[in-house]
């Protein structure tokens, strides 16, 4: 293509190319300033908390405090991603069981599954932790001998799983009815088309938003700091905050160290989507 | 008994009020190659499929080398049947079907291994041997997504010709693809024909009716109008129906 008049053609580069490498330097400089934007706004953070240590005072934190109690606070974790996990494999069971319930033309069995999520989406989570953890024992007295823990496990499993059943039956009813009915004509039976055609292609599509789930779930995890007995990261930040009157030094602590953990997952999870996208769909 | 393959006795077929089927008489003898012609919405496609069950027929019979199952039958004692059908019975769909989760050799082992138990070696010598039949064993370790709509086709052929099955069913089989992607599908269909593989196609492809069909059935509004070889069918048609379907063929021909 010829633009430029009687430039030699070795110089003659085709409009569409020039616009190309336009936008891809464009785009290079706007990643650049981004990068250099972080950096600068990590620093300012840590000029405005590093209190004394640079004789600036500016929020001056007690810096004695954090690091008594950044191993005391950073325990916690294990805590708060033991209840997510336990909490993650519950609310896939209940998604699993209640998309197949909305995908169900049993009526009873469909009717189970909305009531279930209608409820649980219905009803605050925070409720619900103190649902199972204040009122069960109410009803079912030995319940009370059961470690708070598993009343927020209970709350979290099954308050995600209303929400991921959604996420589920959209990946079941995104594989086609044509893969149902070559496998039916192979001579599968339901439970092995369910089991090696269907579900195989529905998990691919339900993981990226599972770990989104799970990700925001680890947050919601420090809701079950509120019972006063599950010892996770928001439970010992508040208790050592509100004990020394260094709250702003403990919640800071702590909201790093849920950042932290946000930050690694996200990175494993978009490993793990990058796999899958690779894996020929 | 009789020794046909496939035996339709009165079959019908209702969606709600629609009949789709209304009582069809057919008979598919072994070795022999029967197409089924007729416009969109005649009835053809659900007729193939109510032969290995994907429809439920709503009356009527059908027996598959002896084993008669009677419509409308409910409980275990029918899926048993419907289940024997479908293992003697292989179906190649319009859309191929693949499954895209699995390489184009697991793609033709699964059934074999899943359904029939046979261990994994046997049932990849079986795999590998019909991916040959139908040239596709270059490209096994291909996923289903990394191949034409022609080769997917023929990989489905495959897929479906590792149960062994005593019949072939083909639903539109080339009406999916690509005008010259059609040729390498026929020409495999052909080889199978040749090779002496009970076919009942379903198709819009009148050339290959006349080279490879024994017999052809015309289909209209739900009821077999018009049989017999290609050329009686294809140059002389009686009935009024299949010269307007003929003459459609031979107007967009050309």
């Amino acid at each position: 293509m010829k633009l430029f008049g009687n430039k030699p053609a070795d110089e003659q580069k085709s409009q569409a190319d020039l616009l190309y490498e336009l936008h891809v330097r464009q785009e290079r400089q706007f990643q650049g300033n981004v990068v250099i934007s972080w950096i600068i706004l990590l620093l300012m953070l840590y000029l405005l908390f590093s209190g004394d240590t640079l004789g600036l005072h500016a929020l001056s934190l007690d810096s004695q405090f954090i690091k008594d109690n950044f191993g005391f606070i950073g325990k916690g974790l294990g805590v708060t991603i033991y209840i997510s996990l336990l909490s993650i494999v519950l609310a896939i069971f209940m998604a699993l069981f209640a998309a197949l319930g909305r995908l169900s033309r049993f009526p009873p069995f469909y009717a189970l599954s909305t009531f279930y999520v209608s409820l649980m989406r219905g009803t605050p989570l925070y409720l619900q932790i103190f649902f199972f953890f204040l009122a069960l024992p109410q009803i079912i007295p030995w319940w009370a001998n059961v470690p708070g823990l598993w009343a927020g496990v209970l709350a979290l499993g099954l308050n995600y799983g209303a929400y991921m059943s959604e996420t589920f039956r959209a990946a079941i009813s995104s594989v086609g009815k044509g893969q149902r009915e070559a496998a039916i004509a192979l001579g599968m039976t339901q439970g092995q088309v369910m089991r090696r055609v269907v579900m195989p292609q529905a998990l691919r599509f339900a993981i990226p938003p599972m770990g989104n789930d799970f990700i925001a779930m680890t947050k919601d995890s420090a809701m079950v700091a509120a019972t006063g007995f599950v010892h996770e990261v928001m439970w010992r930040a508040t208790r050592q905050g509100r004990a020394n009157l260094r709250n702003l030094e403990a919640l800071i602590m702590a909201a790093f160290f849920y950042w932290m953990m946000t930050l690694i997952l996200t990175a494993v999870q978009s490993r793990i989507e990058a796999r899958l996208a690779k894996g020929d769909r | 008994m009789s020794t046909a393959i496939i035996k339709l006795t009165n079959l019908r077929k209702c969606f709600g009020r629609l009949e789709v089927l209304k009582g069809i008489n057919l008979e598919v003898q072994p070795r022999e190659v029967v197409c089924l012609i007729g416009r969109s919405g005649s009835g053809k496609s659900t007729m193939l499929r109510c032969i290995n069950f994907l429809e439920e027929p709503s009356e009527g019979e059908i027996e598959i080398h002896g084993l008669k199952i009677p419509a409308g039958g409910k409980g275990r004692e029918h899926q048993k049947l419907v289940h024997h059908a479908r293992l003697l019975t292989g179906m190649v769909f319009q859309e191929f079907n693949l499954f895209p989760h699995m390489s184009i050799l697991e793609n033709v082992m699964e059934a074999p291994i899943i359904v029939k138990g046979t261990d994994r070696a046997k049932a990849k010598e079986i795999a590998e041997m019909n991916l040959a039949r139908v040239g596709m064993l270059f490209k096994k370790d291909e996923y289903p997504n990394r191949v034409s709509g022609g080769q997917k086709q023929r990989v489905a052929i495959a897929r479906a010709l590792a149960m062994e099955p005593l019949v072939m069913l083909f639903d539109e089989p080339t009406s999916a693809l690509d005008p010259e992607l059609i040729g390498e599908v026929l020409d495999v269909m052909k080889g199978l024909a040749k090779e002496g593989t009970t076919m009942l196609v379903v198709t819009h492809e009148m050339g290959f009716a006349r080279d490879v069909a024994d017999r052809i059935i015309v289909i209209n509004e739900g009821e077999l109008i018009e049989e017999g070889i290609p050329g009686k069918i294809l140059d002389h048609p009686q009935h009024k129906q299949t010269r307007a379907l003929l003459e459609r063929y031979h107007t967009s021909e050309k």
